[in-house]
């Protein structure tokens, strides 16, 4: 499980990386939709800042054990 | 115009409660240099979460953030983006350091490195370049304290003034507290940053512009250039992706390399604050969201600021808050900047004296004296850092680039010496100082770097390079003490 859940943020992370940076924001680096009011080049990397939260309570669950 | 008395008037009792919640838990601490750089190794999570979150984002975030989304767009987005980045990492390294840190007795990045390494020098040179990198970095905090204050009180409390007052409290702080001081001052100011910055975020584009959609559909129309990444360049020429992808990649490597921030995992309480202090991070990292949104807010404002970093101080004081609403963003600007300053001044007096002065004197001290000698270089630090923010004009900003550049060198070194047995001290130093150097020519010569690609990174490769080939070719620390230090910070005890 530990192994596990640490192999899964560092996907996550790696990931992120790719999303945010070019040329793998390319997709997701247009104006609209909105979300929320924000452009969706801004809420794009904003969302992945707010899933590291999930990602790594995941991390910290498992190790609680 | 705002009343400047009311303004200064709420400056000066948010100084006074910092002077005060940075005193009291002083009285705690254990009199000794574990107690006072390192907290007795007894941070929670309230204390990390507040430590790392100030630490990290200072008057360049909180100024300087806006600043970007304003001038230079979509290019703010990669500051979102990186703190979480360079936070990940430490998942592993703050949680490794910071075993091998409670086993040996490390308070610093140095002397950790220099006993997993056997040799003096990588701690000598891992904290001169840190101490180097820091003091600019220290002078642009209070510069950027003093701008607010001689801002928002229209002149009446000069640069000088400001600057100096919100440093007397800091270095008063430091003095008495040490590391407990900068830890529940950083709790007092992050609660400020974080409250103030959600609360103009939502309500100067309401004010404005009738909300945040309206204010971005108005944007859309008028400049869509601004709304997508990588926005634009420092010269308002859109921006390169290559700029922009790179410099992500390298602030993500660095950010934790930088002392201030890489030393709190040798004063957290257990591995468990490390990890739920990484899981809760990025709460904090989305203020930066409503500091863009101000940012934008400028765009379309009916007057223009002086210059991109004055953008929110200039919403604030054009859309007619009332000097109370002043004075709150005023002292959540100088939390910003006191939170990030008070851990650099703290961390330089730390470093200089168990990195670079013990080793290279070579003589026992007494852990009183090394704990006084810490105080006084951190208020040196200080002093030299009030100098240099008085007197070196527009080059700091690009003192401080040359400093990021040289802080991301760590890097390889500090990885490597969890990451692989062969790695030696020789070659951590020669990685160090080409990576350094390599850097330092390309910040100085833009025009050398292949394809606008971030100068640390180009740093970082040429660094790795040498820090591999030299090994190679020198003799490796004893191979049971390498093992047995690898194991530990992998949780064998």
């Amino acid at each position: 499980m530990k192994r596990a859940s640490r192999l899964l943020a560092g996907v996550y992370f790696v990931l992120m990386a790719v999303a945010v940076t070019f040329p793998g924001v390319r997709p997701f680096n247009t104006i609209r939709p909105f979300v929320l009011g924000l452009p969706f080049a801004f809420a794009w990397p904003t969302l992945w800042v707010l899933g590291a939260i999930l990602v790594c309570y995941a991390v910290e669950r498992t190790h609680r054990s | 115009m705002t009343d400047w008395r009311i303004v200064a008037a709420i400056v000066g009792l948010y100084l006074i409660g910092n002077l005060i919640v940075g005193i009291v838990p002083g009285r705690r601490a254990s009199a000794t240099v574990a107690g006072y750089v390192a907290g007795d190794r007894g941070f929670g999570v309230i204390l990390m979460y507040f430590v790392m979150g100030a630490s990290v984002f200072s008057a360049f975030a909180f100024l300087g953030g806006p600043g970007w989304a304003y001038s230079r767009g979509g290019a703010a987005f990669y500051i979102l983006t990186y703190g979480v980045l360079g936070m990940a990492p430490y998942m592993a390294l703050g949680v490794w350091a910071s075993r091998v840190g409670r086993k040996h007795g490390y308070v610093t990045q140095g002397a950790m490195l220099a006993h997993r390494f056997e040799n003096r020098w990588v701690a000598v040179l891992a904290g001169a370049v840190s101490i180097v990198a820091s003091v600019p970095y220290i002078a642009l905090q209070m510069r950027g304290a003093g701008i607010v204050v001689a801002q928002v009180t229209n002149g009446h409390v000069p640069e000088w003034l400001g600057a100096a007052a919100a440093y007397a409290v800091v270095l008063t702080y430091v003095w008495h507290s040490g590391v407990q001081g900068v830890g529940w001052t950083n709790v007092f100011q992050g609660v400020f940053m974080i409250v103030i910055a959600w609360a103009l975020g939502l309500y100067v584009p309401y004010k404005l512009y009738g909300g945040i959609g309206e204010m971005f559909a108005q944007l859309e129309a008028a400049r869509p250039e601004l709304l997508t990444a990588p926005g634009l360049g420092p010269d308002g020429t859109p921006w390169s992706p290559f700029a922009y992808s790179s410099a992500i990649l390298v602030s993500a490597l660095g950010l934790m390399m930088w002392p201030h921030l890489f030393m709190k995992a040798f004063a957290a309480k257990s591995e468990a604050t490390i990890r739920r202090t990484i899981t809760l991070y990025p709460t904090f990292q989305v203020f930066l969201v409503p500091l863009f949104i101000v940012g934008f807010a400028g765009v379309l404002h009916t007057t223009q600021p002086p210059n991109p970093d004055a953008v929110m101080p200039h919403i604030i004081l054009s859309t007619g808050l009332p000097p109370v609403v002043v004075g709150l963003f005023c002292a959540g600007a100088l939390a910003a900047g006191m939170s990030t300053g008070d851990a650099l001044v703290h961390g330089v007096g730390s470093m200089t004296v168990e990195d670079v002065y013990r080793p290279l004197s070579g003589r026992a001290l007494n852990d009183l004296t090394r704990r006084t000698l810490i105080r006084w270089t951190a208020v040196a630090a200080g002093v030299v850092g009030y100098v240099m923010a008085l007197h070196s004009g527009r080059s700091l900003v690009g003192l401080l680039l040359m400093a990021y550049g040289a802080i991301v060198q760590l890097a390889p070194g500090v990885y490597l010496g969890f990451l692989w047995r062969r790695a030696t001290g020789a070659g951590v130093v020669a990685g160090l100082m080409v990576g350094v150097t390599v850097t330092g020519v390309l910040v100085a010569q833009p025009g050398w770097r292949p394809w606008g690609v971030h100068e640390g990174l180009v740093g970082l490769a040429a660094n790795l390079t040498a820090l591999v080939v030299v090994s190679f070719f020198t003799r490796p620390p004893q191979e049971q003490h390498v093992k047995h230090w690898i194991a530990t910070s992998r949780g064998a005890s």
